[in-house]
C-alpha cells in the first residue's frame, strides 16, 4: 500500500468500528449484558464517545458507573449523567481502546517505513493491524489485567453487589469487568475509564502498587516506540534525539509540576496517594497524553496544570502511542530545516534532503493543533456554550475550557468538566476537534514518510548530526519556542495568571 | 583603457542609497506591489487599520480608546516604517542586481556586424546588427570591430582584446579553431567566424534574464523558506484573531492596537523582509568574483559539494611548469645544457619554453650561437614525437614568422605541426641540431643513451618534478629539471575544503610519481594520475552513484559531458563553446581555482537564510514579554508580572515594536554580505551558528527593547 492507500484503509477501517460502536451506545438499554438497566446514550453524546475512544482520546462525557437515583437498579439516573452497561464498556469502550491503540501504532510504523533504506511501500495496513493487536496488545493486556485482579481490581458481569457493612447500613458496590479495561486504558494510552473518577476509584486504583503499576504501563509502548524507529531505519543511534528529546522536555514538565516554594496539590485533593504520586501521575497521563486521572484536577495547582498544557501541546512527551513517535519526526525535520540551514549545506535527515514539499506537509500538520485549540476556546465563550454549564470568565473558568479543547485535539482525555459537558455544544465540538486532532496529522505524516520512499539518499553522512546530545538540547529548544509562541497567550490567561493571582491572593 | 573597463563593470558599492532606491523603495509600497511578500502586505494592512483608529477612535467601539490617538499615531507609523524598511532592502538588491545586469548587458552591446553572404560563389558583406544573427552565419572580423557574439575563428589569425570580459589587459592571440567571445575587441589583423550561439541563448543574457526577472523562479530551499514562513504567518493570524476573539468574550479590554503591535512583532517580518534580497545579493556577489551564473539554484547546490575535482594545472600550480635546475650527463657541464636549453627554446612560445631561456639567462648561459637563430629551421613541437627544436645553421627549412605575440597554448602548436621523419633530417657537418622533449622520446633519438638517464629522470619524477632531456646532434647532454610551481594560498584553500568536510580530488595528465607528490604536498589524499579528459566523467559518475554531490571545472571540448552531468559546474571563459553551454556558471577570469569560491559562497547563502530565519523567530520569545503585561494591563494586572525586563507602561509597546522595525535595516548588511564563517565541518558551523543567531537570537532583543524603552522614556 502506498501512504494514501494505507491512510484511507485506516480510517475505513476506524469509522467502521466507531459505527458499530455508536449503534451499542446508543441502545444500551435494550441490549444484554446490563444488569444495571442504563438507558441508550443521546445521539450527540452517543457520537462524540465513539470518536472519543475511536481517537485514542477517551474524553468521557459521562459516569461510566452511573449516577443513579435508585441503586442497584439504575433505570432512573440523575439528568444528564448516564452511565454504560457491561456491554458497552466491553464491546464499545474496550474494543475501541485496542483498535485507537493498534491504529496508532500501525500508522506510526507506516510512517517510519518510509524512512527505512530501500522501503517499498507504507506496508499493509490490514496485516499491521491484525499483527499488532494479536502479537502485542492482546497478550500485554491478559497478563496486565491478571495483574490487576491480583492487585485488588474487579473483573465481573454480576452487576452491582449490595452489602451490609459494619454498622448495618446497605451500600452498593459498583463492580463490573474493570480489570480488563483498566490494563488496554494505560497500556494503550487511551485513558477513559470504567468509572467516572478515574483511577482516583479505589475500585480501578486500589493501592500504590496499582497506581505505580498503571504509570508504568502508560509509558511503556510510547517508550518503546522510539526504540521502534533506530531499529526499523536500522540506525539505532537515531534513536536519540526522539528519546532525548521526549525524556528531557519530560524532565522539565516535571520540574514545572514540582517548582519548589509553591504547593503542589491544594484543597479537595484526593490524598490516598499523596501529593507527590497525584502530581506525577498528571504529569506522565499527559505527557503520555493517556488521559487517566488519579486526582481530581480541580485540586492541582496552577503550575502542575501548566506542565499537563505543555505535555498535551506537544505531545511527543513521548506522546501517545505512535502518533508521539510521529511528531516527534515532525518536530525533528522541522528543526532540522529551519535551525539546520546554517550549518550551509540543504538540510538533510537521515541522509534524506529535506524539500519544500516536506516542509509544507510538517507545517501544515504543525498548524491543525492551534486551529482545532485556540478556535473552539473563543467559540465555547462567544456562543454561550460555557456559561450554560456554570463555567466562569475568570483564569479558573477559562484554564477549564482551553483544557478541554486541548485534552481533544490532542487526544489525551483528562479534563475538568466530565459529565458536566455532555451537552450538545461539548459534544459535538470536542468530536469535530477529536477527529481533526487524530486524523489530520496522522494523514499528513504518513504523506511526509510516504514521499521518502524511492527519495535518493546520501550516504555521506556529512550533514548535521541528528544523533547528537547538542542536537537533542537545540531539539528541545526549538520544540518550547514553537510551541510556546504559539500558546503562550493562551497560556497566560489561563494557568499562568491564576498563578500569579494565586501568588498575589493565596491559592 | 582596460582599466577603464574593467572599472564600468565592477559592481558599484551599492550599500550607498541613491534617490533612485529610496523613490523605488516607497513606489514598492504600493499594496498591488507588496502582494509578492504576504509578511509585508499584512504589515501594511494592519497599519491601514491603526492608521483608521488614529484618524477616528469611535469607529472601533470596545477596541480603541479615543485619548490614546497619539499612540496610535506613533504605532502606524512604526508600522509603515517596518513594511517600508523591507521594500528598502528589496530595492538596493535589486539596484545592486541591475547594476550586474547592465555591467553584462555591456558586454552584449548590440554592434553591428558585417555578415558574410556567399552567392553564387562570391562574398558579400552584408551589415547586420548583432540580434539578427543567428547559429552557422558568418562575419568578418576587422581590425577595431566588437566580435558581436561568441563565434569560431574559421579562417585568419589576429589579436583580440578580452579584456572587457576578464579584466585582463592581455592581447590574445585568435587562430582558425579557437573561439571568440562576444564583446571582445579585434586589435589587428581579420578574422572570418562562424556563429556559434543564438543572441538570447548566450551565458550572459541567460544571467541578466535571470538577475533581471521580478519573477525570478525561486531556488528550492528559498520555496521551503517561504513555507515556513507562510506557515508561522498563519499560525500567529490564528493566534491573534483568537486572542481578539477571548477578550471581546471575556470582557478583558484589550486595546487592538496593542493586539495589532504584538501580531507585527510576532509575524516572521524580520526573513520576510530580507528573503528576496538574500538571494539575489548571493548572484551580485558571485558576480562581483566574476563568475556568471546560469541559475540561483547551482549556486546553492554548490553549497552541498562533496566532492571537488580539481585540475592540477592552473588550480593547483600555476599554469605551466618552471625550469629550475640544469643537469648534464657524464661529458657536458652544466653550460652546455645551458646554452642548448636556450637555443632550443628560442622559438618556443609556451610559458615552459620561456622558463627555459629565463633560467639558462640567469646562470649566464647565453650561447654565441644567437646570431644564427635567426637563420634556424624550426622543429615545432609535435604530439607523434614529443618533442621539439631547432637546426642552426644552413637551414633550409622554411621560417615561421615570428609575429610579436605569444602563443597561447600547446594546441596551438599541435595544429600546426608538421610531421617530419622520427630521426628528423640528416645533420651537415656544419649544423647544431638542439632537441628537447619527454626523456622517453629523446631516449629513441639519441645515438646512445648514458647509464644513468634513467636514474636521474627516476629520481626527478620521484621528486614531484618532471625531466625534460635534451640532445645535441643526436646525443643526450643533460637534462632540465621542471618543476610545478604552487598557486599562492593553494594550500590553505585546500585545508579550508578538507575542514569543511569536503573531498579534494586532483586530476592530472602527469605520471603517478609526480602526481603522488604534488598532491601530498597540498595535502590532497586522493588524485588521477594519467587522467584523460573523459576520466572525469569517470569520475563524476562513480561519485555521483554513491550520492556524492559533485563540483568540477572544465575549459575543454572533452569536458562538456562531465560538466553537464557534475552538479555545479564551472566553466573557464577561455573554454570552448560546448563546456560553456554544459556547464551551470562561467569564469569570466578563467581560473580554475574559483570552484573553491562559488562552493563557499553556496554555503554562505544557505547559512545566511537560515540565520536570519531562526532569528527571527527567536526574537519573538521577548517580545511576548514585552507586549503580554500591556495587552490586558487594565482588567488582568497580574499579569504584569511578566514584565521581567521593567519596561514602562506606556513606552513597552513602542520599544517592542520600534526594536522589530530597527532590526531590518540593521540586518540588510549582513544579508547582502552573507554570514561570515571560518571553514570548519558542518557541525561546529551548525553549533556556531545556532549560538549566534538562535540564543543570541533570544537574548538581543531583551537587551535591545530594554535600551530603545530607555532612550524613549528618556525623551
Amino acid at each position: 500500500m502506498d501512504w494514501k492507500e494505507y491512510f484511507l484503509a485506516a480510517l475505513i477501517v476506524n469509522i467502521f468500528q466507531m459505527a458499530l460502536a455508536f449503534v451499542i451506545f446508543a441502545f444500551q438499554g435494550v441490549l444484554p449484558l446490563n444488569p444495571q438497566g442504563f438507558p441508550g446514550l443521546s445521539w450527540d453524546l452517543a457520537f462524540m464517545q465513539v470518536i472519543s475512544f475511536g481517537t485514542n482520546t477517551n474524553l468521557q462525557h459521562y459516569s461510566g458507573e452511573g449516577n443513579c437515583v435508585q441503586l442497584p437498579n439504575c433505570t432512573a439516573l440523575r439528568p444528564g449523567v448516564p452511565g454504560l452497561s457491561y456491554l458497552s464498556q466491553m464491546m464499545a469502550v474496550q474494543f475501541l481502546q485496542f483498535t485507537s491503540a493498534a491504529t496508532g501504532i500501525c500508522v506510526a510504523v507506516a510512517m517510519i517505513r518510509g524512512f527505512i533504506i530501500h522501503s517499498k511501500d507504507s506496508g499493509n495496513f490490514y496485516v499491521d493491524f491484525t499483527r499488532t493487536l494479536t502479537r502485542i496488545l492482546f497478550p500485554l493486556c491478559f497478563v496486565a489485567s491478571l495483574v490487576f485482579v491480583g492487585l485488588g481490581v474487579p473483573q465481573t458481569l454480576t452487576g452491582y453487589q449490595i452489602t451490609k457493612t459494619v454498622e448495618g447500613a446497605a451500600q452498593t458496590i459498583l463492580v463490573g469487568p474493570v480489570a480488563s479495561l483498566a490494563s488496554i486504558m494505560q497500556l494503550g494510552t487511551n485513558g477513559g475509564g470504567y468509572y467516572g473518577a478515574n483511577s482516583a476509584y479505589p475500585f480501578q486504583n486500589p493501592n500504590p502498587a496499582s497506581d505505580v503499576f498503571q504509570i508504568f504501563l502508560m509509558l511503556l509502548i510510547p517508550t518503546t516506540l522510539c526504540f521502534v524507529f533506530g531499529q526499523l531505519i536500522g540506525k539505532k543511534r537515531e534513536t536519540r534525539p526522539i528519546l532525548w528529546g521526549a525524556y528531557a522536555l519530560f524532565a522539565l514538565d516535571l520540574l514545572i509540576a514540582f517548582t519548589p516554594n509553591f504547593p503542589v496539590v491544594g484543597p479537595g485533593m484526593e490524598v490516598r496517594f499523596g501529593g507527590f504520586f497525584s502530581v506525577f501521575w498528571t504529569v506522565v497521563t499527559t505527557a503520555a497524553t493517556t488521559g487517566s486521572v488519579n486526582t481530581s484536577l480541580s485540586g492541582l495547582y496552577p503550575l502542575v496544570i501548566l506542565s499537563a498544557f505543555n505535555g498535551m501541546l506537544i505531545q511527543a512527551t513521548p506522546g501517545g502511542k505512535g502518533v508521539g513517535v510521529m511528531y516527534m519526526v515532525m518536530f525533528i525535520v522541522l528543526t532540522v530545516f529551519i535551525v539546520g540551514l546554517m550549518s550551509g549545506r540543504t538540510p538533510e535527515y537521515l541522509g534524506l534532503k529535506i524539500t519544500a514539499r516536506d516542509v509544507k506537509l510538517v507545517m501544515i500538520a504543525f498548524l491543525v493543533h492551534p486551529v482545532i485549540v485556540l478556535v473552539p476556546t473563543v467559540l465555547a465563550y462567544s456562543t454561550g456554550a460555557a456559561g450554560a454549564i456554570g463555567v466562569g470568565t475568570n483564569s479558573i473558568g477559562f484554564t477549564k475550557i482551553f483544557y478541554e479543547f486541548t485534552s481533544a485535539a490532542a487526544n489525551n482525555g483528562s479534563d475538568f468538566l466530565g459529565a458536566t459537558a455532555n451537552t450538545p455544544f461539548f459534544n459535538i465540538s470536542t468530536a469535530i476537534v477529536m477527529f481533526l486532532g487524530r486524523f489530520a496529522p496522522i494523514g499528513l505524516l504518513l504523506a511526509l514518510g510516504g514521499s521518502m520512499i524511492n527519495r535518493k539518499r546520501l550516504t555521506t553522512e556529512a550533514g548535521v548530526r541528528t544523533d547528537s546530545p547538542l542536537f537533542a538540547l537545540i531539539l528541545v529548544g526549538s520544540i518550547l519556542v514553537l510551541v510556546l509562541l504559539t500558546f503562550f497567550p493562551f497560556l497566560a490567561l489561563g494557568p499562568i495568571l491564576e498563578f500569579f493571582q494565586g501568588r498575589v491572593n493565596g491559592f | 583603457m582596460s582599466t577603464r573597463l574593467s572599472k564600468m563593470i565592477s559592481v558599484r558599492r551599492t550599500t550607498l542609497i541613491s534617490r533612485k532606491v529610496l523613490i523605488d523603495s516607497l513606489v514598492r509600497l504600493s499594496p498591488l506591489r507588496l502582494i509578492a511578500n504576504p509578511v509585508m502586505l499584512i504589515v501594511e494592512i494592519t497599519f491601514f487599520i491603526v492608521a483608521a483608529m488614529a484618524l477616528d477612535p469611535e469607529a472601533f467601539p470596545r477596541l480603541a480608546n479615543s485619548s490614546l490617538q497619539i499612540f496610535y499615531g506613533e504605532v502606524a507609523l512604526i508600522l509603515l516604517i517596518t513594511a517600508w524598511f523591507s521594500t528598502l532592502s528589496d530595492a538596493l538588491a535589486e539596484s545592486q542586481a541591475k547594476n550586474t545586469a547592465n555591467s553584462l548587458r555591456r558586454l552584449e552591446m548590440e554592434v553591428s556586424s558585417k555578415k558574410i553572404l556567399i552567392e553564387a560563389g562570391s562574398r558579400r558583406i552584408v551589415p547586420t546588427p548583432s540580434r539578427d544573427l543567428r547559429t552557422g552565419d558568418l562575419i568578418l572580423l576587422e581590425k577595431n570591430d566588437t566580435v558581436p557574439i561568441d563565434a569560431q575563428v574559421l579562417e585568419g589569425i589576429a589579436m583580440v582584446d578580452e579584456s572587457l570580459l576578464t579584466g585582463e589587459s592581455t592581447a590574445v592571440r585568435k587562430a582558425p579553431g579557437d573561439d571568440v567571445i562576444g564583446g571582445s575587441q579585434v586589435l589587428s589583423d581579420t578574422l572570418t567566424a562562424k556563429i556559434t550561439v543564438n543572441p538570447d541563448e548566450t551565458f550572459i543574457n541567460q544571467m541578466i534574464r535571470m538577475v533581471e526577472s521580478s519573477k525570478r523562479p525561486k531556488t528550492p530551499n528559498e520555496q521551503a523558506v517561504t513555507i515556513v514562513l507562510i506557515g508561522l504567518t498563519a499560525i500567529f493570524t490564528i493566534l491573534i484573531g483568537a486572542l481578539l476573539g477571548v477578550s471581546l468574550v471575556l470582557s478583558l479590554a484589550a486595546d487592538l492596537s496593542v493586539l495589532i503591535a504584538l501580531y507585527v512583532c510576532l509575524l516572521p517580518t524580520t526573513i520576510g523582509a530580507l528573503l528576496p534580497s538574500i538571494g539575489l545579493s548571493g548572484i551580485s556577489r558571485l558576480y562581483k568574483e566574476k563568475i556568471v551564473a546560469k541559475s540561483g539554484r547551482a549556486v546553492e547546490t554548490a553549497g552541498d559539494t562533496d566532492v571537488i575535482l580539481l585540475d592540477k594545472t592552473g588550480t593547483i600550480t600555476v599554469g605551466n611548469r618552471q625550469a629550475v635546475e640544469f643537469l648534464p650527463f657524464l661529458g657536458f657541464n652544466e653550460r652546455d645544457v645551458g646554452e642548448a636549453a636556450f637555443l632550443a627554446s628560442w622559438h618556443d612560445d609556451t610559458p615552459e619554453g620561456r622558463s627555459l631561456i629565463r633560467l639558462a639567462y640567469e646562470d649566464g648561459f647565453v650561447p654565441k650561437e644567437m646570431n644564427a637563430l635567426d637563420a634556424s629551421e624550426v622543429y615545432e613541437f609535435s604530439a607523434s614525437t614529443r618533442t621539439s627544436g631547432v637546426k642552426l645553421a644552413g637551414g633550409t627549412g622554411f621560417m615561421l614568422p615570428k609575429s610579436g605575440g605569444t602563443g597561447r597554448e600547446r594546441g596551438r602548436l599541435r595544429r600546426k605541426f608538421e610531421p617530419h621523419v622520427e630521426g628528423g633530417v640528416p645533420i651537415g657537418s656544419d649544423e647544431t641540431e638542439i632537441i628537447k622533449g619527454a626523456p622517453d622520446a629523446i631516449k629513441k633519438i639519441v645515438k646512445s643513451v648514458p647509464g644513468d638517464y634513467d636514474k636521474v629522470v627516476q629520481e626527478i619524477s620521484a621528486a614531484g618534478d618532471t625531466a625534460m632531456a635534451l640532445s645535441r646532434n643526436r646525443e643526450a647532454i643533460g637534462i632540465v629539471r621542471l618543476r610545478d610551481v604552487l598557486k599562492p594560498d593553494i594550500r590553505e584553500k585546500i585545508m579550508a575544503v578538507k575542514v569543511m568536510g569536503i573531498r579534494p580530488v586532483m586530476i592530472t595528465g602527469d605520471q603517478p610519481l609526480t602526481a603522488k607528490s604534488i598532491a601530498a604536498e597540498v595535502g590532497i589524499d586522493e588524485y588521477q594520475p594519467e587522467a584523460k579528459p573523459e576520466d572525469k566523467y569517470d569520475i563524476v559518475k562513480r561519485e555521483q552513484a554513491e550520492t556524492r554531490i559533485v563540483a568540477m571545472i572544465g575549459d575543454g571540448t572533452n569536458d562538456a559531458p562531465a560538466l553537464a552531468m557534475a552538479d555545479v559546474g564551472l566553466a573557464m571563459n577561455s573554454g570552448t563553446q560546448a563546456a560553456k553551454e554544459a556547464a551551470n556558471m562561467v569564469d569570466l577570469e578563467s581560473n580554475p581555482a574559483k570552484i573553491i569560491e562559488v562552493v563557499m559562497l553556496g554555503k554562505q547563502l544557505l547559512m545566511t537564510r537560515g540565520a536570519v530565519t531562526t532569528f527571527s523567530i527567536a526574537n519573538d520569545v521577548a517580545k511576548y514579554f514585552a507586549i503580554m503585561p500591556v495587552l490586558f494591563a487594565s482588567t488582568v494586572p497580574e499579569l504584569k508580572a511578566l514584565n521581567v525586563l521593567g519596561l514602562g507602561l506606556n513606552t513597552a509597546v513602542l520599544s517592542a515594536l520600534i526594536f522589530n522595525a530597527i532590526i531590518i535595516p540593521l540586518l540588510i548588511p549582513l544579508a547582502m554580505r552573507g554570514v561570515t564563517f571560518k571553514p570548519s565541518g558542518t557541525m561546529t558551523l551548525f553549533l556556531k551558528n545556532t549560538m549566534i543567531y538562535g540564543i543570541g537570537g533570544v537574548i538581543i532583543p531583551f537587551v535591545g527593547i530594554k535600551l530603545i524603552d530607555v532612550a524613549i522614556s528618556l525623551l
